[in-house]
């Protein structure tokens, strides 16, 4: 928890300036001259106009300019007055933020003001003003049209019906009927408008990444070593996950290669080798993490000795620990929510990606595209899985082969079972087919599904087994 | 013979000593022999000849074949259809088959195709032991053999033996197809069944087995009680010469 320093006593200009013992340090430092002539403790800035998605963005870049950040619905609010100093002033500051958003490729609406909704309100305003007197935030925010605010349209509707069109308008009606007919909270965002009502704002905590390294006090050059090192960070990693109770499913391995010997005939080069890991759940525990970089690096080949290791993290996600189980997995009904992707995880960080699938029906009428390989994923438990035996359809085999293949029997000891089937066309997308399909039973007594071209040569296919 | 209606130990049986003591019905001991569980195969004739009347829901099996795809999968489906039907879902995990699994024929059946795992790889053994291990599958089928050369078996009998206890430790079920060459080679597996394709059905023999039929028998699929009929139908008609 940091620790916000308050002023403990102030000199009678500072107090002039809007310095009271108990504000934070930051307004309370010896003041830049632009700041003797205005009388606000904060001054907010409010960037608003992008899209809801680069908000957190926005945020991101917000924060290396001032640590007091706040994330709204529709804008980043940042309290610039403490950041004055060290930025050359208000105006040179707000033309950095700006700079800077130019640089991430946003274009916000901005404005500054001295306290947060008025901030806000100028900007959805569309005014790129910079108040930093209070005396002067009256004055700007008068002529702004009421819907600003964002109240409910009913309210709007009565206010316009009394003629209140303007901010200046609404803050001139009296108080005390102002606020039995609106309510108290219509009435304290007014107050909150210029200040006279304080209004903390929730402090936006930048999203957390892990990442250290690790420089082994020898080279490691099998991966076995390089297991060994790495295993003192992973275990890092899960005190850090377990303290922020996230997980992860990404994780980089970056190993640093000794530079190649110049005598080698090349100026000495750095090398890496990155390692992704990514899980099909997010996790936290090291021994997870160990046995799938075990996986990674039995399969990788280390071009050189490592001499650093740098472990990253990609973004958090909250997990919800699960009891460990009684029983073994799958056992008396236990569940499987863990089990099954780390199977899949295990296999494909030893076989490769594509070397685990599921399969999934099609509903084409050409054998072969009637399937295809399908990410594999349970249904969920909840889900009633009962397939229906479509007992009305002509017969399929069991195994498909993956390219028909010429048949490996002389055709005359095939014996004919069923068929011909015909099945044709496909042109909308290149596989145009046109063949009779026939049931056949083979020398050995096996069934075998094979067809005929209609076309010339006329040739016969193998492309089924009725395994 | 009369019964003391409190305790259920024959009136008259001297209770003396610790086999007396157990034979009182309300003791249950864990090791003692227990009929092995097995799993209905879906053909009376097939039921009575395995040991437990089904295919073990524990332990290795193996299938041995003249060459993959001659039907021999086909003594499965009823059971790939039973566990379709579970709570919670859980894969059937096909390591290295020899065709690509087609998906319409498998919902034909009515087995559910989002519940098949196909992994391809070249150790198979190392997968198989990996989903028996991971406890997400409810059955692995394996082709340990594929892409060996002709006549000879990739798998080791002590692989077989790591197999064999990974699936007495975690009461799975793992089916072998392996080639006939490799009945005259020494295996773990509690079942061992040769199968021989015959027109209209199968000749099928237990090589190896805790109890159950020693001579070879015939299965005909119309037998079969989902999926036979209408392949009777057709074979029962001569056929038309060669197509």
């Amino acid at each position: 928890m940091a620790r916000r320093e308050r002023v403990a006593s102030t000199r009678r200009a500072f107090t002039a300036l809007g310095t009271a013992p108990g504000t934070a340090l930051g307004p309370a430092q010896p003041p830049p001259l632009e700041s003797l002539f205005d009388t606000a403790p904060e001054s907010w800035l409010a960037l608003q106009g992008v899209a809801v998605a680069d908000l957190e963005r926005l945020a991101q870049l917000a924060i290396g300019f001032s640590p007091r950040v706040s994330l709204e619905p529709d804008a980043v609010l940042l309290e610039v007055r403490g950041s004055f100093r060290l930025f050359g002033g208000a105006r040179a500051l707000c033309t950095q933020v700006l700079a800077r958003c130019r640089e991430a490729g946003l274009a916000p609406r901005w404005s500054l003001a001295p306290t947060p909704l008025a901030a806000l309100v100028l900007s959805r305003a569309g005014r790129g003003v910079a108040v930093l007197a209070r005396d002067r935030l009256v004055g700007a925010l008068a002529p702004l049209p009421i819907a600003v605010l964002g109240w409910p349209p009913a309210a709007l509707a009565r206010l316009e019906s009394i003629g209140v069109r303007t901010l200046g308008a609404a803050q001139r009606l009296p108080r005390a009927g102002f606020a039995r007919r609106f309510g108290p909270a219509a009435m304290a965002d007014l107050d909150r408008l210029t200040g006279l009502c304080p209004e903390p704002r929730r402090a936006h905590v930048p999203r957390e990444r892990f990442r250290t390294r690790r420089d082994p006090s020898f080279e490691a050059d099998t991966a076995a070593v390089v297991l060994r090192e790495t295993e003192p960070l992973l275990i890092e990693l899960e005190d850090f996950l377990r303290a922020r109770q996230c997980g992860i499913d990404l994780l980089m391995l970056r190993l640093s290669h000794r530079a190649r010997d110049a005598e080698q005939g090349r100026a000495a080069i750095p090398l890496h080798t990155q390692l992704d890991l990514r899980l099909a759940a997010s996790e936290h525990r090291a021994a997870t993490f160990a046995a799938l970089l075990a996986e990674h690096l039995a399969r990788t080949v280390l071009p050189a000795p490592v001499t650093r290791l740098e472990l990253r993290s990609g973004r958090l996600r909250s997990v919800v620990a699960g009891s460990a189980a009684l029983w073994r997995p799958g056992e008396h009904g236990g569940g499987l929510a863990r089990e099954s992707p780390a199977l899949i995880e295990r296999l494909r960080a030893r076989l490769g990606h594509d070397a685990v699938y599921g399969l999934c029906l099609v509903p084409q009428h050409r054998p072969e595209s009637a399937w295809r390989i399908a990410e594999p994923a349970l249904p969920s438990a909840s889900r009633v899985a009962e397939t229906p035996a479509r007992s009305g359809s002509v017969r399929r085999p069991l195994w498909l082969l993956r390219e028909p293949a010429p048949l490996p029997w002389p055709f005359t000891t095939l014996q004919r079972l069923e068929g011909p089937e015909r099945l044709e066309t496909g042109w909308w997308d290149g596989l145009d087919i046109a063949r009779d399909y026939y049931i056949a039973c083979e020398p050995s007594g096996a069934e075998v599904w094979v067809y005929r071209e209609r076309l010339p040569p006329h040739a016969w296919w193998l492309h089924g087994v009725f395994g | 013979m009369r019964t003391d209606s409190a305790d259920g130990i024959p009136r008259g049986t001297p209770i003396t000593g610790l086999d007396g003591l157990l034979m009182h019905p309300a003791i249950w001991r864990g090791r003692s022999l227990a009929p092995i569980d097995t799993h209905a195969t879906g053909c009376a004739r097939l039921d009575e000849a395995l040991p437990g009347r089904g295919w073990p829901a524990t332990g290795l099996t193996e299938i041995l074949t003249r060459r993959p795809g001659l039907g021999e999968l086909r003594l499965l489906v009823p059971w790939l259809v039973a566990l379709g039907r579970t709570q919670p879902p859980r894969w059937v995990s096909w390591i290295s088959p020899p065709f690509e699994p087609y998906a319409p024929a498998l919902v034909a059946e009515g087995v559910p195709a989002e519940r098949q795992l196909v992994i391809r790889t070249d150790r198979p053994l190392w997968a198989l032991e990996q989903t028996l291990d991971s406890g997400a599958c409810c059955l692995a089928l394996a082709w340990p053999d594929a892409g060996a050369p002709r006549g000879r078996s990739r798998v080791r009998p002590r692989d077989l033996r790591r197999l064999q206890l990974i699936t007495q430790r975690h009461r799975a079920p793992a089916f072998l197809f392996r080639p006939l060459e490799a009945a005259c080679e020494a295996s773990p597996a509690e079942l061992r069944i040769s199968f021989e394709p015959q027109p209209a059905g199968a000749r099928l023999q237990l090589l190896k087995s805790r109890g159950g039929r020693r001579e070879p028998f015939e299965l005909r699929w119309d037998e079969w009680h989902r999926g036979g009929s209408r392949g009777a139908d057709v074979r029962q008609e001569p056929s038309h010469g060669a197509p």
